[in-house]
């Protein structure tokens, strides 16, 4: 056991965990933020994707000791009231079916958009092809990231 | 604990007076009585609570369904909502448990939520409504006639007084339920048929939906079970000195599961956490008896299957005409064989179950299809009343039939006796996918004449596990689903027809996968279509036409050939199609293929045309449609469960490889609009997908494809 | 054996000649090292690097070559080869297909968007088969320096990892040294259920150093 301190959704913590342990089941079972999700353990399918200072690592693969005096975040924190650009695009597409796999879409979808903010399909697909979703809810995936991105510039162009 | 009126108010919310209907339906019946809580209590039965209103006028309706993606977390309140007349705003849903006596049939298969309960959801907002209606005319001593509901208020047309509906409940609540209540018109619909937003939106997508894996209830334990890798085996012996020496870990202990008429062992591991679990899992020793049962590779399988299918004369499914007599004489014959491979589910969300059995009583929380199925069996199993066996379900994460399985539950609650506490048992991926149940492979000999352009004589022999004998019968009978997928009217226009099925059996446990027969039996006999129209010289939607002789089929082809471009279709570019049926709604699709600069062969679109009849939300039917298209090519193209003596090969992702967003084709979908019944929209779109590709690679290069899965690369 | 002499009409690149020898030396498993491009040599420091360079190399090229093939074995092995594609996509496993989900090369070799290297692989293997391997540097080459080994022949390897224009102009320092690169090291580390590469570090490292100190000669063609 060790002393493990990250920012997580903004917030400063500390807890005291194997750091051996996949930052997966430090998020959801010691942190307590069930949003982020386990679907293979093995970094294939993307469903327990978060943000490591910035970048969209698989947790169940990143120990939780990599993640130590870092910040990071998970779909919980992703926005205060559900208004991501990349949150109202869903919604406004209603991308999920079953919803288990969104939270990782989105936050790869997420660095996507912050890396390059009018993607073409070639970008989506270079972005989001290490994130399955049994559903097969892709082409909406698709289209909800070009309407975010249509969204996002948007507002940087309200805000100038 | 009896589920009573009252608990249903707690569950919602409720508190005080309220307007509470229901309707009792044991058998599913399609028309059930609408009944009054109060009524139900007197009767001594468990009514159907599917909507409350109280004083303040809040609207709480109760899903029996489960929520596994398909929709209905939106479709059941749209349908209430439409007929009470209130906003999808003002609704809230909650699961309600899973209880046979008061729900009925339950199980989230057979795409049949809406198909299977409409008529009485309509009936019971329309029954709400109008006695709504009569207490506000009560009240203003007018005639109903003259009273109207809209948005959650009755307005009196000619003084435009107005009551919101809390005001009205308890009045309402005092009235005889009416029988024969008017329905609304289709054309006045302001919800149904409107692509209107899902309701279970928003919580997916900031991490708030409670899916099983997510349920913790206090003093959870978590456990994991070491499994055979074999699908039968039982513990002969093991050894947890390790295991126990691990921080954390509090019991080691046997368990087991029913799968159909069988068990599975496993030991389980019960932790503090599911790492430590994790940990511990890997330590301990298992010795495993694997005697009694056969150690079966696919090789051998495929290769039994084919010998039958040479050797034998199955169980006579549906004969007409002599189609035998027909091939055993024709000088010219098709006589080909298709094959289908074993299917694992996938679900993105593992299996998992909390369990908590404490003083006889067993309460479990889930990503479940089936709660009611699941209260009987473990009641059963476990000797517990079934009125002390409380099913819950939370969001499933994929279900695909594979959640409509009493398996894990009963693991779970196994575990949570024996140890005497509440727990939580999670499924690793490789535990997901290497114990089955799967969908069974089977293989096609597929015989026929066409002579003068016509179908002379028409045969197929199936091979494979059969889900029936899973579940402990029919072995003396042909397989019911022989012909699933396979449009009816065609037994009408081919005189000589034989589908035979030749009785088969593995030790591997086999199961419904979405769409269930209708995702192989659409390969084949759309495939054999497909070859009887070339034979025939005809072109192949026009062939199916001319042996599909009815208005609603003729409406679908035309409709395929419209927004396909069927007929305009230019050199270089290969067409196929297939129409299959299945739940209650056919699907008609059109797959083209051409070959990109290099030679390699792509999906260039794929249009579907689903008629459904009669619908809620063409949204979701889309989307529902997309799905099947997707998982349709991801069983066509890239994954088969295999076995190497005995142990399923394929245990995760790396090599079970699904389809990704770089895989997906264009994709068009067109719903028929017509008042006919209305039919599944979670499964019908599957089984054509793969024959309507297979048959656009013959249409383009030649080449008929007959095994599935096969690589888009290697064509 | 005796000191052959510089060799008049051969198919070999006699190192002297080169502008700056610098060879990237990518041997382990995945990965690829990053020499930029941004550090070209000026050209005064090719002069002085020739200068310093020529004397002690011994030029046997019989034994260079021979060195070479073991080099070359160790190069195509998947854990080398893996990160040195021919397309933008690494390759995976022993058989060498392509990596599952396609992700591609970027600019710097590091991944894109979503889709980066240490997303996945962490700095050192992750328990269990089938799961990432780990490098605190994991990458391919970058864009403007792919180093392909996939396809190539003996001839066309060695002349590419000679060839500054398209090693990232490395010294021959550089080159030698890199054979002890944490990346390159990792190959012999690939973590569970993956073959080694065809011989131990020590034994490719002596061959590495041989092919290049007798003169880094290319098999013929």
């Amino acid at each position: 056991m060790a002393s493990i301190n990250f920012n997580i959704n903004g917030k400063d913590q500390s807890i005291d965990v194997d750091p051996q342990m996949p930052l997966l089941w430090a998020i959801r079972d010691v942190v307590g933020l069930k949003g982020t999700k386990y679907g293979c353990g093995v970094a294939q399918c993307g469903a327990c994707t978060v943000h490591l200072n910035g970048e969209a690592v698989r947790s169940c693969v990143t120990r939780v000791g990599r993640a130590n005096g870092q910040k990071i975040m998970t779909i919980e924190g992703l926005s205060e009231n559900n208004n991501h650009p990349l949150q109202l695009a869903w919604q406004e597409i209603d991308v999920p079916q079953c919803g288990y796999c969104h939270s990782g879409q989105i936050m790869s979808a997420a660095v996507l958009l912050r890396e390059n903010p009018n993607p073409t399909d070639q970008d989506i697909d270079n972005a989001m092809a290490g994130n399955i979703c049994r559903c097969g809810t892709y082409l909406r995936i698709r289209k909800a990231i070009h309407l975010a991105a249509g969204g996002m510039q948007q507002k940087v162009g309200k805000n100038e | 604990m009896t589920v009573s009126r009252r608990n249903f108010l707690k569950v919602s919310g409720l508190t005080g007076a309220v307007l509470s209907l229901g309707f009792y339906s044991p058998t599913n019946a399609e028309e059930a009585e609408i009944i009054k809580a109060v009524e139900a209590d007197s009767f001594g039965i468990e009514m159907n609570a599917w909507v409350h209103i109280d004083t303040s006028g809040k609207v709480t309706i109760f899903s029996h369904r489960a929520e596994m993606g398909q929709g209905v977390y939106q479709a059941i309140p749209q349908m209430v909502a439409e007929e009470l007349e209130v906003n999808l705003d003002e609704v809230n849903i909650v699961f309600a448990k899973g209880d046979n006596k008061k729900y009925g049939n339950q199980i989230t298969g057979g795409s049949s939520t809406v198909r299977g309960s409409y008529k009485n959801l309509l009936n019971l907002g329309a029954t709400a409504r109008t006695m709504l209606i009569q207490a506000a005319a009560n009240k203003w001593s007018v005639a109903p006639t003259e009273c109207y509901a809209q948005g959650g208020h009755v307005y009196h047309r000619p003084s435009g007084k107005q009551f919101h509906y809390g005001e009205l409940v308890i009045d309402a609540s005092k009235l005889e339920t009416p029988k024969n209540v008017v329905l609304k018109k289709r054309s006045d619909y302001k919800l149904i048929g409107k692509p209107l937003p899902r309701q279970d939106t928003k919580l997916k997508t900031n991490g708030t939906a409670t899916f099983g894996l997510d349920k913790e209830i206090p003093g959870m334990l978590y456990a994991m079970v070491v499994r055979n890798p074999r699908l039968r085996g039982k513990v002969k012996s093991f050894d947890d000195t390790a295991a126990r020496k691990i921080p954390g870990v509090k019991h080691v202990v046997k368990t087991r599961m029913g799968v159909f008429s069988t068990y599975r062992e496993g030991v389980a591991v019960v932790a503090d956490s599911i790492w430590t679990a994790m940990q511990a899992k890997k330590v301990l020793k298992v010795e495993w008896d694997d005697s009694g049962f056969e150690h079966l590779s696919t090789a051998d399988i495929y290769k039994r299957q084919a010998e039958a299918l040479q050797t034998q004369e199955g169980l006579p499914f549906k004969q007409q005409g002599d189609a035998s007599a027909i091939i055993a004489q024709a000088s010219k014959k098709i006589d080909v064989v298709y094959e289908t491979p074993y299917q694992y589910h996938s679900c993105m969300e593992p299996l998992n179950c909390v369990a908590h059995y404490q003083d006889g009583k067993l309460e479990i929380w889930g990503p479940i299809q089936a709660p009611e199925w699941v209260q009987d069996y473990i009641s059963k199993e476990m000797n517990i009343p079934r009125d002390k066996v409380i099913v819950n379900m939370t969001f499933l994460g994929g279900g695909f039939g594979r959640k409509a399985f009493m398996d894990y539950p009963h693991e779970a609650s196994v575990i949570s006796k024996e140890i005497g506490a509440p727990v939580q048992v999670v499924w690793t991926r490789e535990d997901d996918a290497t114990q089955g149940p799967y969908r069974p492979g089977i293989s096609y000999r597929c015989e026929g004449v066409v002579v003068n352009g016509e179908i002379s004589a028409f045969k197929v022999k199936l091979a494979g596990q059969n889900n029936s004998h899973w579940r402990g019968g029919g072995k003396d009978k042909p397989n019911g689903s022989a012909s699933e997928g396979f449009l009816k009217p065609y037994f009408d226009s081919i005189k000589n027809l034989s589908i035979q099925d030749v009785p088969f059996e593995t030790p591997i446990p086999t199961m419904w996968w979405r769409s269930v027969y209708a995702s192989t039996n659409g390969f084949a006999y759309e495939s054999f279509l497909d070859e009887l129209a070339i034979e025939a010289g005809k072109d192949p939607l026009a062939f199916r036409k001319d042996y599909l002789k009815e208005e609603r089929l003729h409406q679908l082809i035309d409709k395929m050939e419209e927004v396909s471009g069927w007929k305009s279709r230019k050199k270089n570019e290969g067409y196929g199609t297939a129409i299959t049926e299945c739940f209650g709604s056919t699907v008609g699709q059109v797959v083209k293929v051409s070959r990109n600069t290099e030679g390699k062969l792509k999906i260039d679109h794929v249009w579907a045309v689903m008629d459904c009849g009669w619908y809620v939300n063409p949204d979701t039917i889309k989307a529902q449609v997309e799905g099947c298209i997707v998982m349709g090519l991801g069983a066509a193209t890239m994954h088969q469960v295999t076995f190497q003596d005995g142990i399923p090969v394929d245990k995760n992702f790396y090599s079970y490889q699904l389809p990704r967003i770089t895989d997906i084709p264009p994709i068009d979908i067109h719903i028929m609009e017509n008042d006919a019944d209305a039919g599944g929209v979670g499964e019908p779109g599957l089984p054509a997908f793969a024959p309507a590709l297979t048959n656009a690679i013959f249409d383009l290069t030649g080449k008929r494809i007959r095994k599935l899965p096969f690589s888009l690369a290697s064509v | 054996m005796k000191q052959p002499t510089e060799p008049k009409t051969h198919s070999f690149r006699p190192i002297r000649t080169g502008i700056a020898i610098g060879v990237i030396l990518t041997v382990t498993a995945i990965m690829a090292s990053t020499f930029k491009t941004t550090d070209k040599l000026t050209e005064e420091d090719v002069k002085t690097k020739n200068k310093t360079n020529r004397a002690p190399i011994n030029r046997d090229s019989v034994e260079s070559v021979k060195a070479f093939a073991s080099v070359y074995k160790v190069l195509m092995s998947p854990r080398c080869m893996n990160c040195h594609p021919a397309g933008d996509v690494p390759l995976q496993g022993d058989d060498s297909h392509l990596h599952t989900m396609g992700p591609k090369r970027g600019a710097e070799g590091k991944g894109l968007y979503a889709m980066k290297c240490s997303n996945c692989h962490q700095p050192t293997n992750t328990p269990g088969v089938h799961t990432p391997p780990g490098n605190p540097n994991w990458h391919l080459p970058p864009a403007t320096m792919r180093m392909v080994f996939q396809g190539r022949t003996p001839h066309q390897l060695a002349k590419q990892l000679m060839d500054p224009k398209q090693n990232g102009n490395k010294t021959k320092e550089q080159l030698l040294e890199h054979a002890h690169d944490g990346l390159v090291l990792g190959g012999w580390n690939p973590g569970e259920g993956r073959t080694l590469p065809p011989m131990s570090h020590a034994e490719f490292t002596k061959a590495w150093t041989t092919w290049i100190k007798k003169g880094a000669y290319a098999p013929k063609p």
